[in-house]
Parts: structure tokens; sequence; C-alpha cells
């Protein structure tokens, strides 16, 4: 037997996250302390990017079509102010180049990060879930075929890898969300694939065969639904990874486009130049916002990893 | 490995060609060449195959591959023929990744050890801390940090000694260039024979400069051995704890063989097995992170070439710095599995 079928066999207490009880789930959540904090960072991010969407004020306007005629080249006529700091509440946290304020920049950052890293991670995920489960289950040279391939994407560290891609496919926004799906499927296709090898060898497998089920059914039918629950657990911990790389790739410039997107890396761009002059708000404060939520989400991955895979608990 | 380098490359050509034909051939002309344009073209048409059709293009671009032809750029940073670029930054990068992979494992293995034989203690719980806010923190905010708090010229702190930024100081070069740092082709600084401006001003007894390239070193380093450091730490400390519980384990203590031994001889070499895999992962991170800093200190290696190019539309900058950091990352996969296979005789392939 393959050894990844061996190695998965041991993991067959795992328990299925859709399978058990919404109630059981929880309390397992909270009953880790770190899982929590997690949880509930997470769960105010999310409502933060929701209150941008109710009150958007970033550039400093509370109206979209006013933002639209600012982004259409009003501002950047305007000379560079020097930022200020805590100026009223909604300035808070001070503004940064442009006298753009931080704080509802931030919250129109976070809504525009994390709505796009979920939809890559969906994507990736489905990909190499789809790919994965299909790989697993039909074995033999396909699955030789099919493995190698993710090996290639595998085999280049993921930012040069992101990098080469967005600049090929045309360095624009949507071609950088294109790239970290193309980048990011890799992984969920291993981890389907070790899971399919080892649901594969159990007797509800055999039974949906002799019951004379096709192999495109037994695929989509029984096997992505069992695969799903450590996948979701992977795709929590690479919403955080996500989240890091798209800020990255706006840090280091490699998006060709408006200089005003909010997007937290690009805030950090903004902030970059006045930092000799000891303006350290613009760096510091967007900088710690990102940092609490990775560290949100990556403790709520854990935490839901644990639970699902309590032997990795130490 | 034979099979994913050649995927490698078929990737990378398809990503090539997604480009068209005559922006292909224009990029593909050497910015030192005395040809005129019209015949360079023409050369490049034939040198890429491209009125050929698809899979005999291939054939030929694997071909340049083999005979180091990886086209030329004409960016700020490096005008020339690509894989001459990559023989003058390669070395810089080899540098950071040398020294941050070096004191990544100084300190985790003995600060692994140390905390994964007393899971529970306050040091346990501060490595935990440490490993989360270390996937959590990006590279590049933490790069800034640095140059805020340690870097000269922005704070005046007595620790504010490090430059912000480059690879070694004009003010350090000696005021007539040796021939060991000026490179015989080009004329431009470049070191020889290790092309590491540190290793070579060791081997030359200039102490001097020496000290001055370590200097520009320090940030970047710190920066790569903090992402670093947190992923090893934690799981050395994981497979000690998992050692711990074995039966051999309470033997040799039942036995009344020293704690300090047991620690080191019989739970440290066990925990060290499942750690090895774990450093061919943290090559890729290392690699990623390598962009990042290099970008940020604005040292000339690897990565910084590979954004400059991206930024600055070098077609063949960028797919040649891909190659190599793809090549450097297969080879390291598989030294790591030699040494896998030499640490722990089960395994046999």
């Amino acid at each position: 037997m393959n050894v990844e079928a061996e190695k998965s066999m041991k993991r067959s207490d795992r328990r299925n996250v859709f399978a058990m009880n919404s109630g059981a789930f929880m309390r397992n959540l909270l009953h880790s302390g770190a899982a929590t904090a997690g949880l509930i960072i997470t769960v105010f991010y999310m409502l933060l990017a929701l209150l941008d969407a109710v009150y958007p004020g970033y550039l400093g306007v509370h109206n979209d079509s006013t933002m639209l005629s600012f982004l259409s080249g009003g501002i950047t006529s305007a000379p560079p102010t020097p930022p200020v700091f805590n100026q009223g509440w909604w300035y808070y946290f001070g503004t940064t180049t442009s006298q753009i304020p931080i704080f509802p920049s931030m919250l129109a950052a976070l809504r525009f990060d994390l709505g796009y890293a979920l939809l890559i991670v969906l994507a990736g995920a489905g990909v190499g879930l789809v790919f994965g489960a299909a790989s697993g289950y039909f074995g033999g040279k396909i699955d030789e075929l099919m493995m190698r391939i993710t090996d290639i994407f595998l085999s280049v560290p993921l930012i040069p890898l992101a990098i080469a891609v967005t600049f090929f496919l045309g360095g624009t926004f949507s071609d950088m969300a294109y790239a970290l799906v193309l980048v990011s499927w890799p992984s969920f296709a291993r981890l389907a694939r070790g899971e399919t090898l080892h649901l594969r060898s159990q007797s509800f497998m055999e039974a949906a065969i002799s019951a004379g089920s096709s192999r495109g059914r037994n695929v989509f039918v029984h096997v992505i639904p069992n695969v799903l629950s450590p996948i979701f657990v992977q795709a929590s911990l690479g919403l955080g990874r996500i989240v890091l790389v798209f800020a990255t790739l706006f840090f280091l410039g490699i998006v060709a486009g408006d200089p005003y997107m909010p997007e937290l890396g690009q805030l950090l761009v903004m902030g970059e130049p006045w930092l000799v002059f000891g303006v350290w708000w613009p760096i510091v404060i967007p900088g710690i916002f990102l940092i609490v939520f990775i560290v949100g989400v990556n403790l709520f991955g854990d935490g839901m990893r644990d639970i699902l895979d309590p032997k990795l608990r130490r | 490995m034979i099979p994913t380098l050649f995927g490698l490359t078929l990737l990378m050509f398809i990503l090539e060609r997604t480009i068209p034909n005559t922006i292909l051939a224009s990029q593909y002309l050497n910015p030192q060449s005395s040809l005129p344009q019209t015949i360079q073209l023409q050369n490049a048409y034939a040198q890429l195959g491209l009125n050929l059709p698809a899979p005999v293009q291939f054939l030929y671009y694997l071909n340049n591959i083999f005979h180091g032809n990886l086209g030329y750029m004409n960016s700020s940073y490096y005008s020339g023929s690509v894989a001459s670029a990559i023989i003058q930054y390669f070395p810089n990068t080899a540098q950071l990744v040398i020294f941050s992979m070096m004191f990544t494992l100084l300190i985790a293995v003995p600060l692994g050890t140390y905390i994964g034989s007393k899971p529970g203690s306050v040091a346990d719980h501060a490595s935990r801390v440490f490993s989360i806010t270390g996937f959590a923190i990006p590279a590049f905010w933490l790069g800034l940090m640095l140059q805020i708090g340690l870097g000269k010229g922005v704070l005046d702190s007595p620790l504010s000694v490090f430059p912000l930024g480059g690879i070694v100081s004009n003010s350090a070069l000696p005021a007539n260039l040796p021939s060991w740092l000026i490179n015989p082709t080009t004329g431009g600084l470049s070191s020889s024979p290790t092309h590491m401006i540190l290793f070579d001003s060791l081997i030359h007894g200039d102490f001097a400069l020496a000290g001055n390239a370590f200097l520009h070193m320090v940030l970047p380093i710190i920066t790569l051995t903090y992402a670093l450091l947190a992923g090893l730490l934690r799981f050395i400390r994981s497979g000690m704890v998992d050692v711990a519980s074995k039966e051999y384990i309470k033997t040799a203590r039942a036995k009344g063989v020293p704690e300090r031994i047991v620690v080191r001889r019989h739970m440290r070499k066990n925990a060290m097995i499942p750690a090895i895999t774990v450093v061919a992962l943290l090559i890729a991170d290392l690699l990623g992170g390598v962009v990042i800093t290099e970008t940020i200190f604005r040292y000339p290696g690897m990565g910084l070439l590979s954004v400059n190019a991206a930024i600055e539309f070098e077609i063949y900058g960028v797919i040649g710095t891909t190659l190599v950091f793809g090549v450097i990352m297969v080879v390291a996969n598989l030294v790591v599995d030699i040494v896998y296979a030499f640490m722990d005789p089960r395994i046999r392939y």
C-alpha cells in the first residue's frame, strides 16, 4: 500500500466538521482560549469590513460618486501634504499622504482584501479539491501525472512564482487575483489527494462501486463531501496567508494601476516616503491592524484543526 | 527531480509565449551589442525560433537554457545578458541565505531543545507567542520597523548604527579599488573570487570592508531569520514533546542516564528527524522572503533583480530569476532528501 495511504489510515478517527453537530463543534472550539480569541478577532474584523460598506469614508469622502471623481485624477493633482495625527474621531489614527484619513482607509482596505482573499481561497480550494480528489481516486498513471503537475507549481517559491505569473498575465489587479489562484491550488490538491487515498480503501466506497455508482458520481458524491472538512481548515489557514501575499505584492509594486487602491500593502506604500520625517503612524497603524487580523485568523484555523485532528494538538 | 525541472521550464515557456512575438523579439536585443537593430531583430527571431511551430519553439527554448542563454535585459539595475546579471547578483543572495539559515539553525536547535524538554514552562509560552507573531508579521513591515528602530539616521538613538540599505558603503571602499574588487569585463564593482563581498574582503584581509559589508547584512538577516525561526522552533519543540513519551526515553531515565544526556543524545537526535523535512519547506519561505527583504533594503540580489525586472517590464529578467529560484528549490529539496537518508538509516531510496 502507498505510504501516504498508510499515514492517513492512522488518522481514521478524524471527525467530520460538517457531520459534527454545530453545538459540539462550538463547545470544542470555545474550550480552547486561543481558538476563542481567534474567533472573536475574526468576527470583529468581518464586522469592521462591513462597517466600511455601511459608511464608506475612504479618501476622506463619504459619498461614492465624489470618491470616484477623486480617483479619476482630482486628488493626484493636489500637492502632497504632510500627514497629521489625531484630528477628531474620524481622523483618530491620523492621515497619510494627500490627507487621506487612515482609519476609514484601513476599513476600506480590509473589505477589499478580505473579499478578494476569500474569493481567491475559495477558487483555489475548489480547483485543488476537484483535482486532488480525481487524482487520488483514479490512481495509477493519471495520479502520477497529476501529482507531477502540482510538483511543478510547488517547486517555485510562492512569492517569485506569484510575481512571474502576475507579470505575464498582464500585471493588473485582476491578473494578480488569477495568479494567486494559480499558485494556491496545489497545496489543496495535495491534501485532497491524501484524504482520497484513505477514503478509497473504506467499505462505503466498495459498497458504492458494487452498487454500480459511476466513477464521476463516486468522485463528486462520495469522495468530495468527505474531503471537505480538512480542506476547510486548510482554507481558513490559507486565508491569512493570501492576505499577506496580497499586501506583499502591492507593497513590492508588482501590481500596476491605481496608486490609491484601498489595500493594506498600498497604504504602507503611501506612508513609506514620510517615514524619514519621523511620521510613523501611516506605517505602524495599518501594519498592526494587519498583524492582529492574521493572528486572529491563524488562531481560529489552528483551533479548528485541533478539533478535527486531536492528535496534532501538543 | 528531472521531470519537475522539465515541467518548470515548460511552465515558464508557456508564460513567456503569452507575450506577442514582436515584443518578445524586441526585448531580446543586447543593449551592449553594436549590430544594427534590424539585424539583431532577425537574430532574435532565429534564436528563439519564433517563426516555427510551438513545440519546436520549446526545443529552441530548452537549447537556449542549456547554453546559458537566458535573453537580455536593460533595466536600471542591470543592462546586458540575464545570465551575467544572475552571475553578478546571485552570490549576494547566497550570502544572505547562508547567514540567515545558519543563524536560524544556531538559535532554533538549542532553544527548541530547551523549551521542548520543558513543555508548559514560561519559556514555552513565550515561544508560542513568538511563533504566532512570526507567522503573522509581514516581512516588509518588519523590515520597515527595523529601519525605523535601528536604521542609521531615522531615530537618533545609540542603537541606530545599521545602514538603511545597499551592500557596502561607498566611504568604506578603498580610494583606489584593488583589482579583486573590479570586474575585468564590465569595469564595475564586483569582487572575486567568490563574488560574495564579505568573504572576499576577509580572504584579501580587508577587515574594515568586511565589517561594513556585515553591518549592511544585519537588518536583512534579522528580517529573514525572524519568520524562519518561528516555524522551525515550533516544529523542533513539538518533535521533542513527541519523543519524550517514547519507551526508550523512559528506559534511559530508568537506568539512570543523566537528564542532560537524555535530552541531548536520546531526545534531540530523534526530534531532529521530522524537523529536517520542515527545513525543505522553510527554504521556500526563505527564498520568498529574500524577494521582499532585498527590495526593502535595496540589497542587490536575485530578489531585487526579479522585482525590478517585473516593474520595468523586462520579460527575460523575470523568466531567468524565476527559473533560478525554481532550480535552487529543487536542488535544496534534493539535498534535504539526502541529508534525511543520512540522518535516519531506516530511510532508503
